[in-house]
C-alpha cells in the first residue's frame, strides 16, 4: 500500500494541471490518424526538459494512457484506427456508428478502457516483482510461437470468407518482409527505391483503412451526399454504464488477455485488441453478431488495449527492458532525467515512480470522464457532409503518414496500399487480417531467425523450438487455435458456402 | 473561386520570395532536424536529445533542434534515407555511430559509405563491454575464452546487430583468441541484447558500457572486460581485453556525433562546425550527460575526419576475410 | 451467371500470379538465410491462392460484388487529385499549399450544392481555409513537424 503515501504528489496544482492537459492532449493526438501513442509520447519528450522528473513523467504517463484510448475515437467514427491497438475497435465500433450508435460506442469504449486500464495499473502496483520474473521467461522461441498464435487468428477475423481472410493475412505477412531484414540487414523484395525502407506500420495502417474509406465516399458521386449523413442520437451515460457492467465476459477476456500480452516484452501490445476481440467472439453466445456492430466487440478490444499499458511497464521499471515501442520512449524519458530503472528503482526514487504510477491510475479515471463528456460532441464528426469528410481524411492521411518519419516514400506506399486495398475489399478481402499479418510478420520472422541462430549454436532447432513447458503450451495453443477455426469455418459451413451469400 | 485562388497565389508568392531572400547568411532561420537511426529511448536517441537541448540559445544556433527517429536494420534504414533523401541544406543532420555506418558501408548492400557524409562534431564515446548474467559460471574473460575454445561455435554472445560496434568487438575477440563464438544479433538493438543476457537466453553478450554499467549496478549482469585501450572511469575495476590477454584495440568503441550530407554548402558546414562543439560543451549538457552516466568525448570536425579515416582503414582490414 | 463467375476468376488469377512471383523470388534470392521465413510464407501463400482460385473457378466464391462501373467513374476525379497530390504536388508545391488546393478541389467536386451560387463557393473556400488552419496549427505550431516546402509552403 506504499503507493497511497505518494498520492499527494499527483494533487499538487502543477501536477494536476499537467495530468489534465496531458489527458486532453493525448485524446486529441490519439484521435488524429497517424499519431500513434509512441509518436505522441516522443513528441512530448522535449516539453519535459523544462519540468522536474516527476512532473515530466506525469505528463508522459497521462499522454500514454489517453492516446491509447483516443485512438478509439477515429476508429469508431471514421473506421480509421489511430494506432494498431485500435484496429479491433474499428470492426464493431464503426458498424455501431454507422447504425447511429456512435455516442454509445464511444461511451462503451472509454468505460471499457478505464476498467481495463485501472486493473492493468493495479497489477503493476501490486505484482511487479512477481511479474518481472515471469516476463523474462519469454525467449525468442516463445515469442515466435506467440506471433504464430496471433497469425492463426487471421482467418476468422472480420472476414466473410475464410480462405480470403487467410489470403489477406498472407499478403500482409509478405508485405511485412519487404525491405531490410532487421537482423541480417539483407534487402528483400525491393522492387523500387521507395520500398527500401520497408513498409512502416503506421502509414500502412492509414493507407489500408483510410484510403478505401475516402474512395468509397468518392464513389457515391455528387448527388447522394446530402442524404447520407447519419443521425447521432444522444445516449444516456447511465445506460452505457449498465451495459459495460453487465458485459462481464467480454470485459474480463479483454482485461486478462491485454494484461498478459502487455507483460511479454517484444510483442508490443499492438495485437492485444485483436486477440481479445477474437477470443471474446469465440466465447460469446452471439458469435454471429460480431462485426455487425456488437457492443461486446468494442468492450473486449478496448479493455484489452488499455489493460496492456500498466503491465507493459513492469519489465521497463524493474529490468530496464522496454516491452513495447512506447515503453522504449518512456525509458528514454526516464533516462534523460537521470532515473535509471532497475530492481532498486522503488527504493531509490519512490517519490518519482509512485507518483508516476499514481498519475496513470488517476489518468485512467480522468480519461473516462473527459472522454465521455466529449463523446457526444465528437460523435458529430460522423454527421459532417461526406465531401468535407472525404477531403479532410485525405489531407489527414497525407500529414499523418508523412510525419511518422518524414518520408515521401511512406506517403506513396500509404496511397498505393490504400488503392490496392480498396480493390481487394471489393472482391471480398479485408484490411484487418492484412494488417495483423503486417504487424506479426516481422515479430515471427525476426524471432525465427534469432531463435534458429541460438538453436544452431546449442542443441538444434527441434529441441530449441519444441521442448520446455512454455514451448509445449504455446504449440498446443497454436494447434488448438488452428483446429478450432477450421472446425467453425469449414465443417460448420459444409465446406462450401461462404458465410454470407453474395450481397 | 478565382478571387480565392488569386489571393492564395499572391500570399504564397510573397512567402516564397521571403524564403529565397534569406540565404545561408541567416542560417539557420527555422528548426533543424537530427535524424537518429535507432529507436526512441535507445542510448543514441536519448543522448542526441540531451546534447541538442541548448541549440535554441542565441549564442549557439538560435534555432531549436528536433529529433527524427528512423530505426531499422541496425541503422541502415535511417542512414540510407539520410544519404539519398535528406535535403543537403543544413536543416537535416544525422547522428552517426562509428564504427557502425563505416563497417556497413564497407560490407556493402547500403547506399552510403564514409564519404557520403560530412562530419560536424563528436559528442560521446561508448566502449563495448563483454557481459554475462549475474549467476553465470564465467567470472573472467579467461573462463569465457576457455569455454569457447573447448566448444567452438557454442558460446552464444548477444549483440545489437550485424556490423555494429558489438559485432566488431566480437570479430576482434574471435581473431585474438583464435576461437569461435556464436554471435547472435538481436531484434530491438542494445536493450534486447541486454535482455538476452539477463534472461539467460545467451551465455554472454556484448553491450554498451553505459548501459552495462547501469545493469551491473542494479545487480543484473557481471562485466568481464572493456574493449578499449584503457580502463574506463565508470568501471575502474574492470580490465581491458588487452589486460585479459586478448589483442583487441579500440576499433569497436561506439563514437557518437553529428554529420550532414555530402553536398551541404561549405559555409553551412563551417557555421555548424564552430557552433556545435560549443553546444556539446554547454553546462546543461555536460551536467545531464553526467547525471545519465553517458560518457562524453567532444571532438571537433578535423579530429572526427581523422578518426573516420583511421577507422575506415582498420575496419577494411578486419572485414576483408568476411 | 458467367459474368459473375469471371469477376471472381480474374482477381483470383492475379493473386495466384502474385503468390507465384513471391515464391519464385523467395527461393532464388540470396542470401538464403534472410529468406527462410519468406519461403514459409510463400508456400502457404501459393497453397491458399490455389484454393481460392479453385473456389472462384467452380463458382463457390460469392463474397464481394466487384468494382461497379458507376462507382469507378464517380471516384476517378478524386483519385486523380489524390495521385497528383501524393506523387507530385505535395513535394513540388509544398504540403500546406497543395493540401489546400486538393481539399478545395475534392470538396467542390463532390459537394452537391449548385456551382452557380457564389454563396456556396464562399462556403467551400471558408471550410477549406478553416480546416487547413487547424491542420497548420496542429502539425506546424504545436507538434513542429517539418514538411516539404516546395515552391510555396
Amino acid at each position: 500500500m506504499e503507493f497511497l503515501l505518494y498520492f499527494g504528489g499527483v494533487f499538487e496544482p502543477l501536477a494536476l494541471a499537467l495530468l489534465i492537459g496531458g489527458t486532453i492532449g493525448g485524446l486529441i493526438l490519439g484521435a488524429t490518424p497517424g499519431l500513434s501513442p509512441t509518436m505522441a509520447v516522443a513528441l512530448l519528450i522535449p516539453f519535459t526538459f523544462h519540468l522536474t522528473p516527476t512532473q515530466g513523467l506525469i505528463l508522459l504517463g497521462a499522454a500514454y494512457t489517453s492516446t491509447v484510448a483516443g485512438g478509439a475515437v477515429s476508429a469508431i467514427l471514421l473506421k480509421i484506427p489511430g494506432a494498431p491497438a485500435n484496429i479491433a475497435t474499428a470492426l464493431d465500433g464503426n458498424a455501431m456508428a454507422k447504425k447511429g450508435e456512435g455516442a454509445r460506442a464511444l461511451h462503451l469504449s472509454f468505460m471499457a478502457s478505464g476498467v481495463g486500464g485501472i486493473i492493468g495499473v493495479l497489477l503493476l502496483i501490486f505484482l511487479t516483482p512477481v511479474l518481472a520474473q515471469w516476463a523474462l521467461k519469454f525467449g525468442p522461441s516463445h515469442l515466435f510461437w506467440i506471433a504464430i498464435l496471433g497469425v492463426t487468428v487471421i482467418g476468422s477475423l472480420d472476414s466473410k470468407s475464410f480462405v480470403k481472410g487467410l489470403l489477406s493475412g498472407c499478403i500482409g505477412l509478405w508485405l511485412s518482409q519487404i525491405g531490410y531484414d532487421d537482423i541480417q540487414g539483407a534487402e528483400r523484395f525491393v522492387f523500387f527505391d521507395a520500398l527500401s525502407g520497408g513498409i512502416t506500420i503506421i502509414p500502412a495502417l492509414i493507407g489500408l483503412f483510410a484510403i478505401p474509406q475516402v474512395l468509397d465516399m468518392f464513389a457515391k458521386g455528387r448527388m447522394s451526399a446530402a442524404i447520407e449523413s447519419i443521425e447521432v442520437p444522444k445516449y444516456k451515460i447511465l445506460d452505457s454504464l449498465k451495459e459495460v457492467v453487465s458485459s462481464v465476459r467480454a470485459l474480463s477476456i479483454g482485461t486478462v488477455i491485454g494484461s498478459i500480452i502487455g507483460l511479454i516484452p517484444g510483442v508490443g501490445g499492438q495485437i492485444a485488441g485483436l486477440v481479445a476481440y477474437d477470443q471474446a467472439r469465440n466465447f460469446s453466445p452471439h458469435r454471429e453478431k460480431f462485426g455487425t456492430g456488437h457492443p461486446e466487440g468494442v468492450i473486449a478490444a478496448e479493455s484489452a488495449n488499455n489493460a496492456m499499458v500498466g503491465p507493459s511497464l513492469v519489465p521497463l521499471l524493474t529490468l530496464s527492458i522496454p516491452g513495447s515501442p512506447t515503453a522504449a520512449v518512456l525509458l528514454g524519458g526516464l533516462l534523460i532525467h537521470g532515473i535509471f530503472p532497475g530492481s532498486d528503482i522503488f527504493d531509490k526514487h519512490p517519490e518519482v515512480v509512485w507518483t508516476f504510477i499514481n498519475s496513470m491510475l488517476l489518468g485512467q479515471i480522468l480519461m473516462v470522464i473527459i472522454g465521455i463528456y466529449t463523446a457526444a460532441w465528437a460523435a458529430r464528426i460522423a454527421k459532417a457532409p461526406i465531401p468535407i469528410l472525404a477531403a479532410a481524411v485525405l489531407v489527414l492521411a497525407l500529414f499523418g503518414s508523412y510525419s511518422v518519419s518524414q518520408s515521401m516514400g511512406d506517403v506513396q506506399i500509404m496511397l498505393v496500399l490504400g488503392v490496392g486495398m480498396y480493390i481487394l475489399e471489393k472482391f471480398g478481402f479485408s484490411a484487418a487480417p492484412l494488417v495483423l499479418g503486417l504487424i506479426l510478420g516481422p515479430i515471427a520472422s525476426d524471432y525465427f531467425t534469432n531463435g534458429s541462430m541460438i538453436a544452431t549454436a546449442q542443441d538444434g532447432p527441434w529441441v530449441y523450438f519444441f521442448t520446455g513447458p512454455l514451448n509445449i503450451i504455446l504449440v498446443a495453443l497454436v494447434i488448438a487455435s488452428i483446429g478450432y477455426s477450421f472446425w467453425t469455418n469449414m465443417l460448420r459451413s459444409n465446406f462450401v458456402d461462404d458465410k454470407e451469400v453474395a450481397q | 473561386m478565382k478571387t480565392f485562388l488569386k489571393t492564395a497565389l499572391l500570399g504564397a508568392t510573397a512567402l516564397t520570395l521571403m524564403a529565397s531572400m534569406s540565404l545561408a547568411a541567416d542560417y539557420p532561420d527555422r528548426p533543424i532536424g537530427v535524424e537518429v537511426s535507432y529507436g526512441a529511448g535507445g542510448a543514441t536517441d536519448f543522448q542526441a536529445r540531451i546534447v541538442t537541448i541548448p541549440a535554441g540559445n542565441e549564442d549557439i544556433l538560435g534555432q531549436p533542434i528536433y529529433i527524427l527517429n528512423k530505426p531499422g536494420a541496425g541503422g541502415r534504414k535511417g542512414w540510407n534515407w539520410f544519404a539519398t533523401e535528406a535535403a543537403a541544406d543544413g536543416y537535416m543532420m544525422s547522428a552517426y555511430n562509428v564504427p557502425h555506418f563505416i563497417a556497413q558501408g564497407i560490407k556493402g548492400g547500403v547506399k552510403y559509405d564514409a564519404d557520403s557524409f560530412e562530419p560536424i562534431a563528436n559528442w560521446g564515446a561508448d566502449p563495448a563491454v563483454v557481459i554475462v548474467g549475474k549467476d553465470s559460471k564465467f567470472s573472467s574473460m579467461a573462463d569465457l575464452i576457455a569455454y569457447a575454445t573447448e566448444n567452438p561455435g557454442k558460446a552464444t554472445t548477444s549483440g545489437a546487430g550485424l556490423f555494429v560496434g558489438h559485432h566488431i568487438a566480437a570479430l576482434q575477440i574471435e581473431k585474438a583468441c583464435a576461437c569461435k563464438l556464436a554471435y547472435i544479433p538481436t531484434k530491438g538493438g542494445g536493450a534486447a541484447a541486454m535482455k538476452a543476457v539477463i534472461a539467460g537466453e545467451t551465455l554472454a553478450g556484448i553491450n554498451n558500457l553505459s548501459d552495462a554499467a547501469r545493469a551491473a549496478s542494479a545487480g543484473n549482469v557481471k562485466i568481464l572486460a572493456v574493449a578499449d585501450l584503457e580502463r574506463h572511469a565508470f568501471l575502474p575495476d574492470v580490465p581491458t581485453l588487452k589486460e585479459s590477454g586478448l589483442d583487441v584495440d579500440n576499433a569497436s568503441v561506439n563514437f557518437r556525433g553529428l554529420m550532414v550530407p555530402k553536398d551541404t554548402p561549405q559555409d553551412v558546414i563551417d557555421k555548424l562546425a564552430t557552433q556545435v562543439p560549443k553546444m556539446f560543451a554547454h553546462k546543461r549538457v555536460t551536467q545531464k550527460m553526467k547525471q545519465t552516466n553517458s560518457p562524453v568525448k567532444i571532438m571537433d570536425r578535423a579530429a572526427v575526419q581523422a578518426m573516420w579515416a583511421e577507422r575506415k582503414a582498420t575496419l577494411t582490414e578486419l572485414l576483408k576475410g568476411l | 451467371m458467367n459474368s459473375h463467375r469471371m469477376q471472381h476468376v480474374v482477381p483470383a488469377s492475379i493473386i495466384f500470379g502474385l503468390a507465384l512471383l513471391v515464391a519464385y523470388l523467395s527461393f532464388t534470392q540470396e542470401p538464403a538465410s534472410a529468406f527462410l521465413f519468406p519461403r514459409i510464407v510463400a508456400v502457404v501463400f501459393v497453397l491458399l491462392a490455389v484454393w481460392n482460385f479453385i473456389r472462384a473457378a467452380t463458382g463457390l466464391a460469392k463474397v464481394g460484388r466487384g468494382l461497379a462501373k458507376q462507382d469507378s467513374v464517380n471516384l476517378l476525379p478524386g483519385l486523380v487529385v489524390m495521385l497528383v497530390l501524393v506523387f507530385w504536388a505535395a513535394k513540388a508545391l509544398g504540403f500546406y499549399f497543395s493540401s489546400t488546393i486538393a481539399f478545395f478541389l475534392v470538396y467542390s467536386f463532390y459537394d452537391p450544392a449548385p456551382y452557380s451560387s457564389s454563396q456556396d463557393w464562399a462556403k467551400r473556400a471558408g471550410v477549406t481555409l478553416a480546416f487547413m488552419a487547424v491542420i497548420y496549427g496542429l502539425f506546424a505550431l504545436v507538434l513542429q513537424v517539418q514538411t516539404p516546402r516546395g515552391m510555396f509552403i
